[in-house]
């Protein structure tokens, strides 16, 4: 698979579970729990892949990698929102909602302007690199210390809540 | 070779400087991590940093501070050093010294925050700023301590190697604002159209879904809601990002690239980055046509109001 597809793909994961997380009740606690720290875990894997990987791959092909940095900066301060927001609050679809337009522009600019200009790369680096995006994708998957990562940045945000 | 050329050569290098860029998002990292850290008010609190209660950014005033506290305080030292000054000329430099430290930590503060957003060129050359700063700063403490430990000349040389490097970031400070134009408004503020034109059919138009649209050349965007159709600038004052690719949160317009939130009805930005109101327009509906016009912001919207119109 070649590296805009991995990552297309990811982002339908990404934006899909956004989806399903504005559309529960406040009735549905517990899913809300779940679906958010799912998406915490995924969008913090899918940040790190693309650091870590596909920018450093692209500058001579993209212009477009400080917006890229400045929007996953912009993702990451709307997930702590949604993070201190508690799942039976009346802002919390809206705040999820905020999110949702915030990735979806994200994706939308990385899948029509920055992969039709990574295309530039040719074929066999963009598989290349679509290999060791899975691979990083799957170790980071099952990594404890990404695990750790996670929960210490969703207690600190608990902590910071007030 | 000119002095222009010399220095221009200098800031092209630091803006080549590609290896930059992985410890620039690092910091950035550690910074945003630290406004996690200040919760809720995080927001808040790089809001005032950035200057958005004040209309535009908060560090070009500030870094006068440091800047003339230590500019008296080279002053002081050289009286001192030579004999003129008189007695308490040694402590009035410690004071002037503290002064500018003081100042310095502010203006490092304000200045990080705006930094968070800068874009290629202009983040390496920041990035550098900061450094050299931070060893102003560093030389400055250092000199403090010595003339508290009576060490005075050595704190003399120290203060002024700071002033040295404070004088070299401060052109670099230059380059930012006046050539990166960070910090500068990038609203388009031309005042047009003077006319009410049509821009769009409101049949177009998708309740709370902005919608980008070209007002006689002057981009803007419109939103139809509770208040009817309203128009703003379609460019972010920040940083120039397209607002017709932004979006609605709690009925304020959200830019797409850095999350400053803008008033629809008044322009004001609610969150920064931005520190400057987008300009408004009136609008009407004639045969299912939405017009725009630029709000009079003098006599009347057809007033001719600058050099410029007037010399047409």
């Amino acid at each position: 698979m070649k590296a805009d597809d991995v990552l297309t793909a990811h982002h339908d994961v990404l934006r899909g579970l956004l989806r399903d997380l504005a559309g529960t009740t406040d009735a549905q606690a517990d899913r809300r729990e779940e679906l958010r720290e799912e998406f915490l875990r995924q969008i913090e894997i899918h940040a790190q892949i693309e650091d870590e990987i596909f920018y450093p791959a692209v500058p001579d092909v993209s212009p477009l990698l400080s917006l890229a940095h400045a929007e996953h900066r912009q993702i990451d301060d709307q997930v702590a929102t949604v993070l201190r927001t508690p799942v039976d609050h009346p802002q919390f679809v809206a705040e999820v909602r905020m999110l949702e337009a915030t990735v979806r522009h994200h994706t939308m600019e990385e899948e029509q302007r920055m992969f039709p200009q990574s295309h530039a790369l040719g074929d066999a680096r963009l598989e290349e690199l679509g290999r060791q995006l899975q691979d990083r994708q799957r170790e980071l998957a099952r990594s404890g210390g990404m695990r750790l990562l996670i929960r210490l940045k969703r207690a600190t945000l608990r902590l910071t809540r007030a | 070779m000119t002095v222009r050329a010399v220095l221009e050569r200098a800031v092209h290098a630091i803006e080549r400087w590609q290896v930059l860029d992985a410890p620039g998002y690092q910091v950035e990292h550690g910074l945003s991590l630290t406004f996690l850290l200040a919760g809720r008010r995080a927001r808040q609190l790089q809001d005032v940093l950035h200057g958005v209660w004040f209309g535009h950014p908060l560090h070009p005033a500030l870094v006068t501070l440091p800047v003339g506290a230590w500019s008296a305080a080279l002053l002081l030292d050289g009286l001192d050093a030579t004999g003129r000054g008189g007695p308490g000329t040694g402590r009035a430099a410690r004071t002037v010294v503290k002064l500018g430290v003081g100042g310095a930590v502010a203006s490092a503060a304000t200045g990080l925050t705006d930094w968070q957003h800068a874009h290629d060129e202009g983040r390496r050359v920041g990035l550098v700023h900061g450094a050299l700063n931070s060893t102003a700063l560093a030389l400055y403490t250092w000199s403090l301590a010595d003339r508290a430990r009576g060490h005075a000349a050595r704190a003399r040389a120290s203060a002024a190697a700071g002033y040295a490097i404070t004088l070299t970031s401060a052109y670099l400070g230059g380059v930012l604002s006046y050539r990166y134009r960070l910090g500068t408004d990038h609203a388009d503020r031309r005042n047009e159209p003077r006319r009410f034109t049509p821009v769009l059919d409101e049949s177009d138009l998708v309740e709370g879904r902005p919608v980008a649209v070209d007002a006689d050349g002057v981009p803007l965007v419109l939103v139809a809601g509770d208040a009817g159709v309203q128009a703003v600038g379609g460019i972010c004052p920040h940083q120039g990002a397209p607002l017709g690719e932004g979006w609605l949160h709690q009925g304020e317009l959200v830019c797409p690239w850095h999350g400053s939130r803008f008033s629809l009805d008044s322009g004001e930005p609610a969150q920064g980055p931005a520190t400057a109101p987008l300009p408004c327009y009136e609008t009407r509906t004639r045969d299912g046509r939405v017009e725009v016009r630029r709000r009079a912001r003098w006599r009347t919207p057809t007033a001719v109001t600058t050099v410029e119109e007037a010399s047409r």
